[in-house]
């Protein structure tokens, strides 16, 4: 009797070290491997490079997106903003297009600057469609174009299915978590983001 | 008696059925695509139904709704709104939104932009959105 509730309690306590030690439950290194992007000020930068050593809040929009891509940017500015209400302004914010085609980094920058984002802690970050691909599946993030309208000018404009995403990356470049983008619970992204900054 | 019907009908105008509060768009730039945020408010004892916008600020305005699919988002065209009577519906962050491609300037925050809008009963009613950055 008294062997059974040993090996009871040394499941309690073996649960209960990993419930606190897995507040952030995912440990996807992104640092196997390099991709080229263009930052918002068409100069070549190195991911996940350009975020070492930073603890880095990651969505993933295209600038063509009327809803749910300027909830998500619109949530990481509220995110940036408490932060800085609170001190912290040593945390980084990217953004990654995943329609490289039309996303140029002047489209980036003015999409930025429209929204009164300054660049201090922000980068916009546009590629190559293999390369943007690639990244993408990194982090589990779909983009499939999808309905076409087409304009008297012979142009036309497309929308784009896909993931609603924020991610967070500690500063060794582990994804620790991911988020839903228009709807996340900016308290707990603030909170995972102080609890990354105490697990230095 | 009809002469005077109609003149009454002019100084005294029927309550209007239906209204739009709280009118807000997002800021975009020039070429770029927006939405257009409202809520309908329906006091009539008949629906109506919004089946067309239009700005000076774009040729191409559609009425659209987002879904989800799984954990992916996407977006469509839907060709009306219907409201019901004595009811409301709300154009909203992630859900219905009149999106508004191709704009022809940009527009900041803190900047408006008119639209009409059309219904089958009401007829063309004149708004005037403000730019806001509000993302619920």
């Amino acid at each position: 009797m008294k062997n059974i509730f040993r090996i009871l309690l040394i499941f309690f306590l073996i649960s209960l070290f990993n419930s606190c030690y897995d507040e952030l439950p995912l440990n996807k290194d992104l640092t196997k491997r390099s991709y080229i992007f263009l930052n918002q000020d068409s100069l070549a930068v190195s991911f996940p490079e350009i975020i070492k050593d930073k603890i880095t809040v990651i969505g993933f929009i295209y600038t063509h997106c009327p809803d749910i891509c300027p909830m998500t940017t619109h949530n990481m500015v509220l995110t940036e903003e408490r932060l800085i209400e609170e001190g912290i302004d040593d945390v980084l914010f990217v953004a990654l297009s995943f329609d490289p085609e039309r996303d140029s980094p002047e489209v980036l920058r003015k999409f930025a600057e429209i929204r009164d984002i300054k660049f201090d802690n922000w980068i916009f970050l546009t590629g190559d469609k293999i390369t943007t691909e690639d990244l993408l599946r990194r982090f589990d993030v779909k983009a499939i174009p999808t309905d076409s309208t087409f304009f008297k000018d012979e142009t036309i404009s497309y929308s784009i299915m896909h993931t609603d995403r924020i991610s967070l990356i500690n500063n060794k470049g582990i994804l620790k978590q991911n988020y839903k983008g228009s709807t996340i619970n900016i308290e707990e992204l603030i909170n995972d983001i102080k609890y990354l900054r105490e697990d230095k | 008696m009809n002469l005077i019907l109609a003149i009454l009908f002019f100084i005294i105008p029927p309550e209007d059925k239906i209204k739009i509060n709280d009118p807000w768009v997002r800021p975009s730039s020039e070429g770029m695509a927006t939405a257009l945020y409202f809520t309908i408010e329906n006091t009539g004892e008949e629906a109506d139904t919004l089946y067309k916008v239009e700005s000076d600020i774009s040729k191409r305005i559609e009425i659209h709704e987002t879904y989800k699919a799984g954990d992916i988002m996407g977006m469509r065209k839907v060709g009306m709104i219907v409201i019901q009577p004595i009811s409301s519906f709300q154009l909203k962050p992630g859900s219905h939104h009149i999106m508004v491609m191709k704009l022809i300037r940009d527009i900041p925050i803190g900047d408006e932009v008119e639209f009409i809008l059309y219904f089958k009963r009401a007829g063309e009613i004149n708004i005037t959105a403000e730019v806001k950055k509000t993302a619920r």
